[in-house]
């Protein structure tokens, strides 16, 4: 940047419920020419498009955001380096016109809705400048900026000897510095100078917390980029999203898995010739979790508000892994109290087939009470999940293993023999549920594992 | 328009065959099989590939968005509930889906209408295609219609078990419109054979 003018383009607020977009294109490169007003990028948010045009003539100097990503309202997307300005201080922040409307008004809003949308940059104060007219307004300074002025040049009639848009246009007008045509007016007055502020100022934590902060991203050599999927985005945001919200705490409890290896095995040739469906472990487990959850209503209840929801069904989730590794979707079937081992192992089939296939609906995945999740396949013997929202616990399931285990014979006498047990854990939001809640939950569940009955279904 | 000498206006009409890409199509969403009779056009809508052809209302929507609420997302909920107004004068019940956006009967979930904004200075181009009586079945065999595999498409008149045209649902569509923006129409002389309609 020669002239250290630059004008930064910020990502605009594009309504009060928006807090971020996504760019979809940049029209022009660094080192292009570019006329005030002219369209310099297309951001998207859900279904929008939409055009961003410069606030300012000059060339670009720097592009800080690629095509691609999200970022939240009044990150500086570019900057216009102020070719041909002579002394213009103004190195604040511009924000491009559009919103320049509502914009004040809506952050009142904002700052009281739960949708705690960041502000637009355009509220921060200018630098004062040495005749103690220690504030521009951003239009006022991007005005200034554009026309290559110095804002403390300009007699100011507004409070405190203030330079209005009035003043900076009169000022133009008059002077002699040959200007480009109409600056592009917002259709509004001038933002009031302290408009945002007073009620916005202790701004409260973003309420989607930062996927990782694109600003100024660089890449070390050796490094590389690659956009995160919508999915990848979700995940993301529902992982950081529960643990800000739930106190997680898990407990773990070890189950000897013997008789029910035996009656797995005894069922597995039955109900693949006769049902073709496999009756899985997490068949079982999944069913004899049901049964757990009816004593213990609030491990299948939720905290809404300050109420406790507790519910006469379980909708069952399973957090299935797709197949490319990447992505993670936790399927639910809905009213497994109804399911007996056969239905529970006929369900858990179906909607991983779904998963894998891509044929789930959003009504698949959405109205969960309880979660298993399942990483006990790669050997793995124990974790610590996290909730799925609003739930208020999520039971993991491990390797089975054959292990020495003490058992105690019909005579009282100690022995060791070779058992196959299985790590189970409950990770449970300990606002709701408590460690002793928790305890009795998981003995009962190795309870009803380890007595399995060959008529048990 | 953006400087109010024209007053707000909604196209009411209908398209040849045609797949339009919007802005965010991804690879991969469009696989037209050989030989069929369709037009391919990138457009500078947002969202992602969809399908039209004769049987659907496509409703295009040029409006300042600065009269009416100034906030894109707020836009997008208005034009879904101006869909969910048209289907209900046809006994059709549409939802929303937080994060789909576009208008579903349920269930399971099928689309019936996609929506696609394209702003410059507030001012709205594009706009939403609602199903009324076409084969959906190039939603999801010629293309991943809006990025969504997995997803069924549906019409009114497969809902509805019965035929039904276009000119059936214009009256309604605008009435909805109309409720939902506030606005009071007058149909455009020059342009009312194209189904242009004007708000006074």
């Amino acid at each position: 940047m020669a002239t250290g003018t630059a004008v930064d383009v910020v990502m605009p607020q594009m309504g009060v419920s928006v807090s971020e977009g996504t760019i979809t294109r940049w029209n022009k490169q660094v080192g292009d020419t570019i006329e005030a007003d002219e369209t310099l990028l297309e951001i998207s948010t859900d279904k929008v498009d939409t055009e961003v045009p410069s606030p300012a003539s000059g060339v670009v100097s720097e592009i800080l955001v690629q095509e691609g990503e999200t970022v939240n309202v009044g990150t500086v997307l570019a900057r216009i380096g102020g070719a041909g300005t002579a002394a213009a201080p103004a190195a604040e922040p511009t924000p491009v016109p559009e919103p320049a409307t509502q914009a004040a008004a809506d952050a009142a809003e904002a700052a009281a809705s739960e949708v705690a949308a960041p502000l637009p940059q355009a509220s921060q104060p200018a630098a004062p400048s040495e005749n103690g007219k220690s504030f521009v307004s951003p239009v006022v300074a991007r005005i200034a900026s554009e026309h290559g002025i110095d804002p403390s040049q300009v007699p100011g009639t507004g409070a405190g000897g203030r330079v209005t848009k009035k003043d900076i246009r009169a000022f133009i007008e008059a002077g002699p510095p040959s200007a480009p045509p109409e600056v592009p007016a917002p259709q509004a007055p001038a933002p009031p100078a302290a408009a945002p502020q007073p009620v916005a100022a202790p701004a409260p934590p973003p309420a989607s917390p930062p996927s990782p902060q694109p600003q100024a991203q660089t890449q070390a050599p050796g490094e590389q980029f690659e956009p995160m999927s919508a999915m990848r985005r979700g995940i993301a945001d529902h992982m950081r999203k529960s643990l800000d919200t739930s106190a997680h705490v898990t407990s773990a409890i070890e189950v000897d898995m013997s008789r029910v290896v035996a009656i797995r095995a005894k069922l597995k040739k039955e109900y693949e010739t006769a049902y073709g469906v496999n009756p899985t472990y997490l068949a079982f487990i999944a069913r004899a979790t049901v049964e757990t959850l009816r004593d213990y209503p609030w491990v299948n209840g939720e905290l809404r508000g300050d109420k406790i929801v507790t519910k006469s069904f379980v909708n069952l989730g399973f957090a299935v892994e797709l197949a490319d590794g990447k992505g993670l979707i936790v399927p639910v079937v809905k009213n497994a109290e109804t399911l007996n081992l056969l239905g529970m192992a006929k369900g858990i089939a179906d909607i991983a087939k779904r998963a894998r296939d891509k044929q789930l609906t959003p009504d698949d995945v959405s109205g969960g009470s309880f979660t298993i999740t399942n990483p006990g396949g790669y050997g793995t013997f124990h974790g610590t999940p996290v909730i799925s929202q609003p739930q208020a616990g999520i039971l993991g399931t491990y390797a089975i293993v054959k292990r020495p285990w003490v058992i105690t014979d019909d005579n009282g006498a100690d022995a060791i023999a070779i058992r196959s047990i299985m790590n189970l854990t409950l990770t449970y939001d300990h606002r709701l549920v408590d460690g002793a809640l928790a305890g009795r939950f998981l003995r009962d569940l190795r309870g009803r594992l380890q007595t399995w009955g060959e008529t048990d279904y | 328009m953006a400087d109010g000498s024209l007053p707000d206006t909604v196209l009411l009409l209908e398209h040849p065959p045609t797949i339009t890409l919007g802005r965010r199509t991804e690879q991969g969403e469009v696989h037209v099989p050989d030989g069929a009779n369709v037009a391919v056009v990138e457009v500078d809508r947002g969202g992602k590939s969809t399908y039209h052809a004769p049987g659907q209302l496509v409703c295009y929507p040029i409006l300042d968005l600065t009269r009416h609420g100034q906030d894109v997302k707020r836009y997008c909920r208005d034009l879904e509930l101006a869909i969910i107004q048209t289907l209900s004068a046809f006994s059709l019940e549409g939802t929303a889906i937080e994060r789909l956006t576009g208008v579903w009967l349920e269930s399971p979930p099928r689309k019936i209408a996609s929506i696609g904004i394209h702003l410059t200075k507030w001012v709205s181009t594009h706009g939403y295609a609602l199903n009324v009586d076409l084969d959906p079945a190039p939603f999801t065999e010629w293309i991943t219609a809006c990025g969504l595999d997995g997803y069924a498409f549906t019409s009114m008149a497969r809902e509805l078990g019965r035929p039904l045209a276009v000119d059936e649902v214009r009256p309604a569509a605008a009435q909805a419109f109309a409720d939902v923006f506030e606005l009071a129409f007058e149909d455009a002389p020059a342009l009312a054979a194209s189904g242009a309609t004007r708000a006074a």
